[in-house]
């Protein structure tokens, strides 16, 4: 999990999903993935997946990190799918689900800046809930550089082989003890310096107002229509289902649409 | 287990609504009993923990795909209520990384909370009946323990989840038993019969193989038991011989002198 990526992206891109309001985003996003989680018809949701990938690389999203991180539920849901699925085919569409709905939560990952992310939440939460989730996304950066640096430490010391696995073992949980330690530490520090800044007990992040509302409204339109396709497709069942290869042809054109459109452009 | 790595769109309706409210109401009322206290000390606390267990997530122990969660070391240091805060705070945001779905968090952040909790629990009654010298027993038994009545928990949740609608699926105009489509455009493209055309027989609800996903779990999850309650134990050893307050200020109550450099002596 390279979470600077993940931020840098956030914070400097500048395709019209990342200007979008953060709202919308959130909007949206609940509308797809309710779509994805509503539906059992696998072409539907692998035009659902084929959609966001296209979604992805229109908004220049970093595509290895992207979909490496899409990677991860999938051989989750391959193991789930192979222990519990009682067949191939509904195995299939657990694993596509599950890439789909994560695929979903990535892309609003990339686009938006954690601050604004969270803010929504942050209202509706516990304020101890709600700013301790601020402060998680914070410390993640530090500690994620702190044990780097504390296992390159150990490496030189030739604590850290793949050839010894007991040594790797407990070098790692040395390693992470002295996380822990240092994450204390950290606290108290962040405690300190947050008090000092006048801490009162509520984080207050303004929220950004949408850069084109235009393009907010075409975005939460397309996601409900989205949802919309998928339930009158579960609620139609039989009657409909034979034609819906038709819309996983449909996104998969708009899949090539978009890769032609961004080699043009390069 | 630690975290559920069930994919979105698995777990039928009821339980998922279920896990939600469960979560929802335990985070409330943990964030209540955290008011109690000084909250603005405890948010940077809590952002540091949840950061560590996030950053022990993606970190492997030795090359052969498994991770270590240190929930039970998060659940020593912060305390069963904290805990729970931590906990769906560390949900959330591995569910925003695709790491585990965004409709399970609910029932993610009860297995990570009861984790906590029971870890906390254990290690408490076994530090007590060890002894400070075999701290690192006590946090390897509390810890296999642990994750092994949250496994059962986790194999109880397929159970439960059995026959229900969400693992069903339909494949469109594919056949899966012959692999072929049936070509919904076969009467002509003008009588296509979109709205009455050829209805597929509905395929019934296939339940989820609990036996089998039982056999996968119980067959991968004791490496992974064991390999946590290694690190945990030698984590949380360190962490005793460096600063016992931290460990001990939780698990043993009766006042006892620490060695110079404690932090209770700060």
């Amino acid at each position: 999990m390279d979470v600077r990526a993940i931020d840098l992206c956030a914070t400097t891109g500048t395709s019209r999903l990342h200007r979008a309001s953060p709202i919308t985003k959130l909007g949206a996003f609940v509308l797809v993935l309710t779509a994805v989680v509503v539906q059992q018809n696998l072409f539907i949701v692998l035009a659902c997946l084929l959609l966001l990938v296209a979604l992805a690389l229109g908004s220049r999203l970093p595509a290895r990190h992207v979909f490496a991180l899409a990677a991860y539920p999938a051989v989750f849901s391959l193991v789930f799918a192979f222990a519990a699925a009682p067949d191939a085919f509904t195995g299939a569409v657990f694993v596509v689900r599950a890439v789909a709905a994560s695929l979903a939560a990535i892309v609003l990952l990339f686009v938006t800046p954690y601050p604004q992310l969270f803010a929504p939440l942050q209202r509706v939460l516990p304020e101890v809930v709600g700013d301790a989730l601020l402060m998680t996304y914070r410390s993640v950066f530090l500690l994620a550089e702190k044990f780097e640096h504390l296992r390159v430490a150990i490496r030189l010391r030739s604590g850290l082989t793949h050839g010894h696995p007991v040594r790797a073992l407990r070098a790692t949980a040395g390693a992470l003890g002295a996380l822990v330690l240092y994450a204390f530490d950290l606290s108290q520090r962040e405690y300190d310096v947050m008090r000092l800044r006048g801490y009162q007990g509520r984080l207050r992040i303004t929220l950004p107002a949408a850069a084109n509302r235009t393009f907010d409204a075409a975005l939460l339109a397309s996601a409900a229509a989205v949802l919309a396709i998928a339930v009158i497709f579960r609620a139609a069942g039989a009657t409909l289902t034979p034609w819906s290869w038709l819309l996983a042809a449909a996104a998969a054109l708009a899949l090539l649409a978009t890769i032609a459109g961004r080699l043009v452009r390069t | 287990m630690s975290h559920i790595h069930i994919p979105d769109g698995v777990l039928p309706l009821w339980l998922v609504a279920l896990g939600w409210a469960g979560a929802l109401a335990l985070v409330w009322i943990a964030s209540s009993r955290a008011r109690r206290t000084d909250v603005r000390r405890k948010v940077p606390l809590l952002g540091v923990v949840a950061a560590l267990v996030l950053v022990a997530m993606s970190t492997e122990v030795v090359p052969i795909a498994y991770h270590v969660n240190l929930t039970v070391v998060a659940g020593v240091l912060l305390g069963p209520w904290l805990g729970a805060i931590a906990a769906f705070i560390v949900v959330v945001m591995l569910a925003l990384l695709g790491h585990g779905g965004v409709t399970v968090i609910g029932l993610n952040t009860l297995m990570i909370a009861a984790e906590m909790a029971i870890g906390w629990g254990l290690f408490r009654v076994l530090a007590r009946a060890f002894g400070r010298r075999h701290v690192g027993w006590a946090a390897a038994a509390a810890t296999i323990v642990t994750l092994a009545i949250t496994t059962t928990a986790l194999v109880g949740l397929v159970a439960l989840a059995g026959g229900g609608a969400a693992t069903g699926r339909e494949t469109g105009a594919l056949d899966p038993r012959s692999l072929t489509f049936a070509n919904p455009f076969s009467g002509g493209i003008v009588s296509v019969n979109t709205l009455r055309g050829e209805a597929a027989p509905a395929k019934p609800a296939a339940p989820l193989s609990v036996a089998r996903f039982a056999a996968v779990v119980y067959t991968l999850g004791p490496i992974g038991w064991v390999l946590e309650g290694l690190v945990t134990a030698a984590v949380l050893s360190y962490v005793a011989r460096v600063r016992p307050g931290l460990v001990f200020g939780q698990a043993i109550t009766e006042p006892e002198r620490g060695p110079a450099g404690d932090e209770e002596a700060h």
